[in-house]
């Protein structure tokens, strides 16, 4: 521990606090679990950017479906690897403090698998696909099952989600914040 | 669950048929372009119909709200700047919510939007500044983005604050702090945080809110304990008792003693000489004269200062303390289950986004092993099956024949009826019993210790293994019923608890039967009645509390762990794996700790100190279900929805309090205390004590409790009361049939989007073919911007 707060400035754990939903102390706990994913390069630049292989071998990632989109959602270069800053983000959003506004914004982003902004019926089919991992769905099952889910949340009837109908559905899940949750 | 989603969804889709008969339906269905494009899906997918679609596509991009999402920072930082003057602490917290303006980063923006305005209303104060600056964390961007925000809006113009606004905004920035303080401390403190990380990582949080839930039981324990502790326990052992009557044997006759003389009889019973071991497990001998029963304590008022005549009441402080711990406990459960309740009824406004809510909020994000992970996936894909499978049920259960439905209706009864059978048996059982055991000890006095210890606990052990051997017939009877599994779920849950309850119930009465007859003269009814029935029934339910306690501990440990090492072990015989796997149910385990929290509210108050074995009894539940759930259990193949289980959680516990506060105040209101022991030594019951307390106060509260309960009062409170409730609903009903109009109008609005985007990209094509046609090179026209450039093929065919 005091070798962490060493690396950091006591400004910069102040802005880390204030810009993310972590304590100090969470913040140089985030710190640690991202210099031990590589600990010769974090040692050198504790800003460093480690590929994406590197992010999702992480125990909290390691067996998330979403583990791919997450990396490339949160990562500040758009292809995956995340730098120290990127990897605070990410555990902040999934924190328990984060709001739900905060969530379901970038769950909507993670969701959007070809990254039109809507979620059509292809990402739709590609997050059931996820989610039932080596089982599969049959394609009447995955037919119905997207038909049902337009027809609860698509409110004007276009055939895909946007983020506003998409915030609404997930106001009224209530597992949704109790899921989307990661502890450090 | 599901039928009111498929009604919901049925009606919808009737919703949308009257839509188009409503908006007129022969114009639509002409000229609405979707209609000629669907009819041409049907055909070969023409090159046509495809540019078509995508040049519709192209225009909805550049569509107005579209563009509002791709820029960022405009909207909040300018509103908030200029809300800056009218703004208050409550619409901080709502702004956020209000932008659903998506923000995508631009870093341009940014800088432009954060420049200062030289305005002088303008210029922020260092509240605002402050806020924008709290605000900047809830922002979709990455950090570096976040961190020049930052530095941009300290490094602006501000106002600093004067005198009385200075120090209000110092005082928010300190409290602010010391939440976030005390937040660091709680978290380090956190019990069994490793524990729960464990098994979040194994099961998700479905199994997690069951393991808090005790976590919860154990805190409402120690501060029920701290109650009966502060309150009677430390004033009866420290305080002077007061002087006791004398019992003077020449003034007595046969026909009436005194309560002094009851009393000395008393003391003489239980100064028998008995084994210690067997005194302690049963709680008679010298137990019965520590704090640990009711018979200790004395009805003295004590005196704790002579000159300002300073009294503890200790039978008034008795009493108030019961009534405070059921309070306590009523109101922690109904605050608990208010949340969740909140959640259900109101924001689901009666719709329950099923689907929706399996899939996007299915995942659960923190398990990190492997073996979870796989089984999450099966329980997922399982929970889909059978949500479209309870669809199709639906359907089916509609257009069951005439026949089918009586041989259910048939089979359904006669399950009913055995398991009703069953419950009179266990209870008939469980009377017999115990009039059994106590002609047995009045027998055999003089026999051999163990046999006695044997008789003691007859009761206890036949209401212990009757509660475990009878759920799985229940379980195997349910299967003739086809329910549901949701449905099957609640109605197993439902009988087992009636079965606990039962149980407790005919003790409970057996034990009112022994006590309760006329006490014409002496101490007690007859011989064999006990002289202090408190404590017998203190006795009672510390016996069955211990039993309880490590029949669980012993089933866990040396029953379902040799059968889970055999399935483990023997993976190739199906014999022993179908005894030996088992699951981790979480209903029956939810009982099990619900059943020792009901036998600690009832005990309570003939055994103060009873909140402390069930605390130590909680502490050890934990770590025994953690065992059972981590190395017994293979995992539950059906989710466990965090929202559904804390439900089933509260409203369990509910019912088992009513029960317990049914039966405390039953004995409180009506029964007679016992002569020789106790606080409330005498012939009223315990009621009486209140009466005459109240009786003591000054006049004007008694006037005004009088009031409360007179006609003149209570008559307009329920009409007020009804008034309200039916206004409330006349609301609700509005407002849910306004969701439906407004609903249709959107369905509407969009339809009509893309209509005009397909007519639109009809027109422009036709334009740009005609330009083409007659050769004339195209003025600079706004809609050259709006469509992709044509496909090659256009132009070779003009």
């Amino acid at each position: 521990m005091g070798q962490g707060s060493s690396q950091f400035s006591e400004e910069e754990l102040q802005d880390y606090q204030d810009l993310t939903y972590f304590t100090k102390k969470e913040v140089l706990k985030a710190h640690q679990k991202f210099k031990a994913l590589a600990p010769e390069k974090v040692g050198h630049n504790r800003n460093a950017k480690l590929p994406m292989s590197k992010i999702m071998s992480c125990t909290e990632l390691r067996v998330n479906p979403f583990n791919d989109r997450i990396c490339k959602v949160f990562s500040s270069s758009r292809d995956g690897d995340c730098t120290f800053e990127d990897f605070l983000d990410m555990m902040s959003v999934f924190s328990e403090a984060a709001p739900l506004t905060v969530k379901a914004e970038y769950a909507f982003r993670i969701f959007d698998f070809d990254g039109d902004d809507m979620l059509g019926v292809e990402d739709l089919q590609q997050v059931i696909e996820r989610l039932t991992g080596p089982q599969h769905l049959s394609d009447v099952d995955t037919k119905q099952l997207i038909q049902n889910l337009l027809e609860e949340a698509d409110l004007d009837d276009d055939g895909s989600l946007s983020y506003a109908e998409f915030e609404h559905i997930i106001s009224k899940s209530p597992d949704f914040t109790s899921t989307f949750r990661i502890r450090l | 669950m599901s039928g009111s989603g498929g009604a919901d969804r049925k009606s919808k889709k009737g919703n949308r048929a009257q839509v188009w008969e409503e908006a007129g339906g022969e114009f639509y269905q002409e000229s609405y372009p979707g209609a000629t494009t669907s009819t041409s899906n049907e055909n070969a997918d023409t090159a046509d119909a495809a540019a078509h679609r995508d040049a519709a596509a192209h225009l909805a991009t550049m569509l107005p709200s579209k563009q509002a999402q791709h820029t960022m920072g405009k909207a909040t930082t300018r509103r908030s700047r200029n809300e800056g003057k009218q703004s208050t602490r409550k619409r901080t917290g709502n702004r956020s919510r209000f932008n659903t303006v998506r923000r995508e980063s631009n870093i341009n923006d940014v800088h432009v939007s954060v420049l200062p305005d030289f305005a002088v209303e303008n210029i922020p104060n260092e509240e605002r500044t402050w806020e924008e600056i709290m605000q900047i964390k809830a922002m979709p961007v990455n950090m570096a983005q976040k961190r020049e925000l930052k530095a941009k809006l300290k490094s602006a113009t501000k106002l600093r604050l004067q005198g009385f606004e200075q120090l209000k905004w110092q005082r928010r920035k300190f409290w602010q702090r010391c939440k976030s303080n005390w937040k660091e401390f709680y978290t380090k403190l956190e019990l069994w945080q490793g524990s729960l990380k464990t098994i979040e990582g194994n099961f998700g949080i479905g199994v997690v809110s069951y393991f808090l839930f005790v976590k919860w039981l154990m805190f409402l324990n120690i501060i029920i304990f701290a109650l009966t502790f502060f309150l009677i326990v430390l004033p009866s052992a420290i305080l002077e008792p007061g002087q006791l009557g004398q019992c003077d044997p020449a003034a007595e006759d046969e026909n009436n003693t005194s309560i002094a003389c009851c009393a000395d009889k008393y003391q003489e019973y239980t100064s028998s000489n008995n084994n210690f071991f067997y005194d302690l497990v049963q709680g008679t001998g010298w137990m019965e004269k520590t704090l640990l029963f009711y018979g200790y304590y004395t009805n003295d008022i004590y005196t704790l200062n002579k000159e300002y005549k300073l009294f503890y009441d200790l039978p008034f402080a008795y009493l108030v303390t019961a009534l405070l711990y059921f309070l306590v406990s009523l109101i922690a459960i109904v605050k608990s289950a208010a949340r969740g309740f909140r959640e259900r009824i109101i924001e689901g406004e009666g719709q329950f986004y099923q689907y929706c809510n399996l899939i996007f909020g299915g995942w659960d994000f923190c398990i990190d092993k492997l073996k979870g992970a796989e089984n999450k996936h099966k329980a997922i894909y399982n929970e889909i099956k059978g949500c479209l499978e309870a669809e199709r049920l639906e359907t089916e259960k509609q257009n069951r024949s005439k026949k089918e439905k009586c041989q259910l209706l048939f089979s359904r009864s006669m399950v009913n009826t055995g398991i009703i059978v069953l419950l009179l048996v266990s209870m008939v059982t469980i009377y017999l019993v115990f009039t059994l055991s106590r002609s047995l000890l009045r027998e055999y006095q003089k026999a051999e210790k163990h046999f006695l210890l044997f008789f003691e606990f007859m009761p206890s052990l036949m209401i212990v293994s009757l509660n475990l051997l009878l759920p799985l017939l229940f379980s195997f009877l349910v299967t003739f019923e086809r329910y549901s599994p949701i449905v099957v779920v609640r109605i197993t849950l439902l009988r087992t608890i009636f079965l606990r309850l039962s149980s407790l119930g005919v003790l409970g009465a057996s034990i009112y039967r022994l006590v309760s007859c006329d006490r014409k003269n002496g101490c007690n009814c007859e011989e064999e009645v006990p002289l202090c029935w408190e404590t017998y029934v203190g006795q009672q339910f510390y016996k069955l509390a211990v039993t309880n306690a490590l029949t669980g501990i012993a089933v866990t440990f040396f029953v379902n762990f040799p059968r889970a090492m055999l399935a483990k072990h023997f993976e190739n015989c199906r014999f022993l794996k179908f005894i030996g796997e088992q699951q981790f149910e979480l209903p029956n385990h939810v009982l099990d700790v619900v059943y020792s929290q009901t036998l600690c509210w009832i005990g309570s108050f003939y055994s103060p100190l009873l909140p402390a074995f069930a605390v130590i009894h909680c502490f050890l539940t934990f770590y025994v279900k953690k065992f059972a759930c981590l190395i017994n259990s293979r995992p539950p193949s059906q989710v466990y929805r965090t929202s559904r289980s804390n439900y089933m959680f509260m409203a369990v516990l509910l019912i088992s309090f009513v029960a317990a506060a049914i039966a405390v105040g039953y004995s409180l209101a009506e029964v007679k205390p016992s002569r020789a022991c106790g606080p409330f030594k005498g012939d009223e019951p315990v009621w009486n004590t209140v009466k005459l307390s109240f009786a003591k106060l000054p006049s004007w509260i008694q006037g005004f409790a009088f009031f409360l309960g007179t006609a003149g009062f209570t008559m307009p409170t329920i009409v007020i009361l009804l008034l309200a409730l039916y206004y409330y609903n006349a609301v609700t009903a509005a407002n849910r049939q306004m969701v439906l109009v407004l609903r249709r109008q959107l369905v509407l609005e969009g339809h009509d989007k893309q209509f005009l985007l397909s007519r639109l990209s009809t027109i422009i094509k036709q334009q740009q073919q005609e330009r083409l046609k007659n050769a004339i090179p195209p003025p600079p026209s706004e809609f050259d911007t709006l469509l992709p450039p044509p496909p090659p093929e256009v132009m070779n065919s003009s």
